[in-house]
């Protein structure tokens, strides 16, 4: 890296990330840029001292708005506000409101009727966020939403994947398993692909959506030949919540073709680490003993640079807010 | 003895072939003369005579809108009322509104009840199936009596085979349609399940890959249509498709008709003029069933048009409050509004060179009528006076807040062609200003 560069790039670690939107919908159409500033500042936030302090954020209110249930992003969120100095109320919906037959959207003007600064939001149906961010003033961070997108699910297996190998550019990843229902993946495609890297999807035919390779990925059904000479295999949890019964005849039989074991993963290089967006499935998606390896599976970093991601995004957004 | 009279107006009459500049003179409900020449002064004596220069304007006869869904954000004197403003001076409602149209009774009622010699005739399908759930036939026989057009469950499949066989078979007797929504619903996820984690939501494909959605394969169309195909061979039936949206199914309906089957088929204007890349913001506005297809289909749909595989063009009404649209698009209410842009456009397909005027009023007036065999609507001496007088040219912007119903698909688009006023029997049933500005006498 030369003087110069290097000094950019100390510099982007050492301020707020400015965004050309004060949401965080989506990773498609996010600028390879603005992914690459992101991540930096999370890699700072990430080798901050937990004690240091970071509130920078004094008086900024984030609700944090759950439509469906979670525990690892709701915590990870809530923890990233609080290290920021945020204010952070947590709201679960999953029986409130909606049962007594509010619109959705009156239950968002509702919330942004009390002047919050942020809604983090998690739904169950694929565009909810962009609703919100069209009637709403305050920024929105998709926190998940149906099939469609997780935007910091992405950006926090990026950062994992960076802070282990160093580089996203030119890495093989595999993503496998239920693609179809998976928002992560989504997200991860358009991530991933838009740093350079090469992605393959690896799923049972009924898994894998229509058209895939249009969103600029390598189709398998073989997960042998999937992840071949893969630098990473990203597993995926089969949503068996969003599914009819008809796309796995079994468990076991899923297992048995699909799920990451010592075989299959003998084929991947030989450094390849294994990935999960939680909460998984052991004997299903992937052998219990892969998962508790602490030298390829890479699942409680994973977790841990959540925090960080969402302190960077959060952050981001304030700034974006305030500077547009 | 009152005369209307519209002087120097391009008359269209698809019936017998007509278009020509000339002057038509209409009396209570009658057209009494068309002719390039004649003296206006006979007329001029009469005090209460009105006359209209129509130069640069156009009469033709008024819109059989063939396919109209009656939901809760209006009734039917409203609807009445939206669709003579736009032209329509007949339309034909689907039975699957609250009551559902399942019985004589009903039917006679709602035929009594639209009534109303000043606006637009209003005639029905009976439910194909008793509560439109495909197990059971309906009293179609009963119903045809009381004046049912056609039979159907409207924006629902008749589904079972064996049910569909028998309708085909006692409709051919009773000499009416059998008009399928064609759907797979199996296949399209529409029966899986109550919750909307599984239904199928728009057109699958990269778009519906892309946004998360879950996709409607467009084969669950041409499914049904062959499975009726054999069922129409077998029963001798007139068996009509409703809003056809996709290649495979166009083709299959040609070669269908190439062989001598009793069969035509219709579209609606979102089919022929949109495609799924609309959906990229989630815009529940084009929620619809069936969905947007892709642009390849969209195409077919054109060809189909052209080459008189598709038959008529029909609003495909279904309005829906703001309320069950301003939801997430899993959550949003399916269909839009249609009558108050299905001439528009129809007649784009003119600007855009596809079709003749002559044709595109055909797909809005005597082919629908064919296809009930009711009487073909025509601008003939001693015929009823039921027409529209347009302006093709008049530039303007279709606009939601300037509607009555929601939502509309068309919303922002730029478009030639304005109804000036609707004649219902010699009546004037709506008239803008634009139109009354024309008297000159």
């Amino acid at each position: 890296m030369n003087e110069l560069l290097k000094n950019n790039y100390e510099v982007s670690k050492s301020s707020p990330v400015k965004l050309s939107s004060h949401h965080l919908l989506a990773i498609e159409g996010m600028q390879k840029s603005e992914i690459q500033k992101l991540l930096d500042r999370a890699d700072y936030f990430a080798n901050l001292d937990k004690h240091t302090d970071t509130k920078y954020l004094s008086g900024y209110v984030v609700l944090n708005v759950f439509f469906e249930n979670s525990t690892r992003t709701r915590v990870s969120f809530e923890l990233a506000a609080r290290r920021l100095g945020a204010e952070v109320i947590n709201i679960s919906l999953i029986n409130s409101s909606i049962k007594k037959g509010e619109s959705l959207l009156d239950t968002a003007s509702t919330l942004n009727a009390m002047k919050p600064d942020l809604l983090i939001v998690r739904h169950p149906h694929s565009g909810a966020p962009l609703l919100f961010a069209k009637y709403l003033s305050c920024s929105i961070i998709n926190a998940g939403d149906g099939r469609h997108e997780h935007p910091t699910q992405a950006l926090l297996d990026a950062l994992t994947i960076k802070r282990r190998i160093g580089y996203l550019e030119g890495l093989k990843i595999s993503i496998c398993g239920d693609i179809a229902n998976s928002r992560v993946a989504r997200s991860n495609i358009h991530l991933l692909t838009t740093m350079g890297a090469e992605v393959r999807c690896v799923a049972p035919s009924t898994l894998m959506p229509s058209s895939l390779e249009k969103l600029g990925v390598k189709c398998f059904n073989d997960m042998k030949e999937g992840i071949k000479d893969t630098d990473v295999v990203m597993l995926l949890r089969l949503q068996n919540e969003r599914m009819s019964g008809t796309e796995n005849p079994s468990e076991r039989e899923y297992f048995k073709f699909f799920g990451l074991d010592e075989t299959k993963l003998s084929m991947a290089n030989s450094n390849a680490v294994i990935m999960h967006p939680g909460p998984m499935n052991r004997g299903v998606e992937i052998a219990s003993a892969l998962a508790d390896d602490t030298n390829r599976s890479l699942i409680k970093t994973q977790v841990e640079m959540g925090v960080a991601v969402r302190m960077s995004i959060i952050e981001a957004l304030n700034h974006s807010k305030n500077k547009t | 003895m009152t005369y209307s009279i519209f002087k120097s107006v391009k008359l269209i009459n698809p019936a017998t072939n007509f278009n020509q500049k000339t002057t038509v003179v209409i009396k209570n409900d009658k057209i009494i003369k068309i002719s390039k020449d004649f003296n206006l002064e006979q007329f001029k004596k009469d005090k209460q005579t009105i006359i209209y220069d129509c130069d640069g304007l156009t009469i033709s006869p008024g819109i059989f809108d063939m396919r109209v869904n009656i939901g809760k954000t209006e009734n039917l004197k409203s609807t009445q009322i939206t669709a003579a403003e736009n032209g329509i001076t007949s339309m034909a409602i689907l039975p699957n509104q609250t009551p559902k149209l399942n019985n004589p009774s009903i039917i006679d009622h709602i035929k009594r009840q639209s009534e109303d010699i000043n606006l637009p005739k209003v005639m029905v399908y009976g439910a194909a199936t008793k509560d439109l759930n495909s197990l059971e036939m309906s009293e179609i026989g009963l119903m045809s009596e009381m004046g049912a057009i056609g039979f159907t469950n409207g924006n629902k499949s008749i589904k079972n085979s064996l049910v569909m066989r028998r309708l085909m078979s006692y409709a051919a007797m009773i000499n009416r349609p059998v008009i399928q929504h064609a759907e797979d619903e199996d296949l399209s996820g529409l029966n899986q399940a109550s919750t909307t984690s599984i239904k199928g939501e728009m057109n699958e494909g990269e778009i519906s890959t892309r946004l998360g959605l879950i996709g409607i394969p467009a084969c669950a169309e041409v499914i049904m249509i062959e499975r009726d195909i054999r069922l129409a061979k077998l029963t001798g039936v007139h068996y009509h498709v409703a809003h056809v949206s996709t290649r495979d199914a166009v083709n299959v309906i040609r070669e269908a008709k190439k062989s001598g089957l009793n069969i035509t088929c219709d579209t609606a204007p979102p089919y022929f003029a949109l495609n799924e890349s609309k959906l990229l913001t989630y815009n529940t506005a084009f929620k619809l069933s069936p969905p947007l297809r892709s642009e390849d289909d969209r195409l077919a749909i054109i060809e189909g048009i052209q080459d008189g595989t598709i038959d008529a063009i029909a609003s495909d009404h279904r309005a829906r409050s703001k309320d069950t649209k301003a939801q997430p698009f899993s959550a949003a209410s399916v269909g839009a509004s249609g009558i108050e842009t299905l001439f528009s456009i129809t007649l784009d397909l003119v600007n855009k060179n596809i079709v003749d005027i002559n044709k595109a009023i055909s797909f809005l007036t005597i082919n629908p009528a064919k296809i009930f065999g009711i009487d073909s609507p025509s601008l003939e001496e001693e015929k009823v006076a039921d027409f529209i007088v347009f302006d093709e040219n008049e530039l303007h912007t279709i606009k939601q807040e300037n509607l009555k119903t929601s939502p509309t698909p068309f919303d922002g688009k730029e478009i030639h062609g304005k109804i000036l006023a609707t004649y219902i029997n010699g009546q004037v049933a709506c008239m803008n200003q634009i139109f009354k500005n024309k008297i000159i006498k």
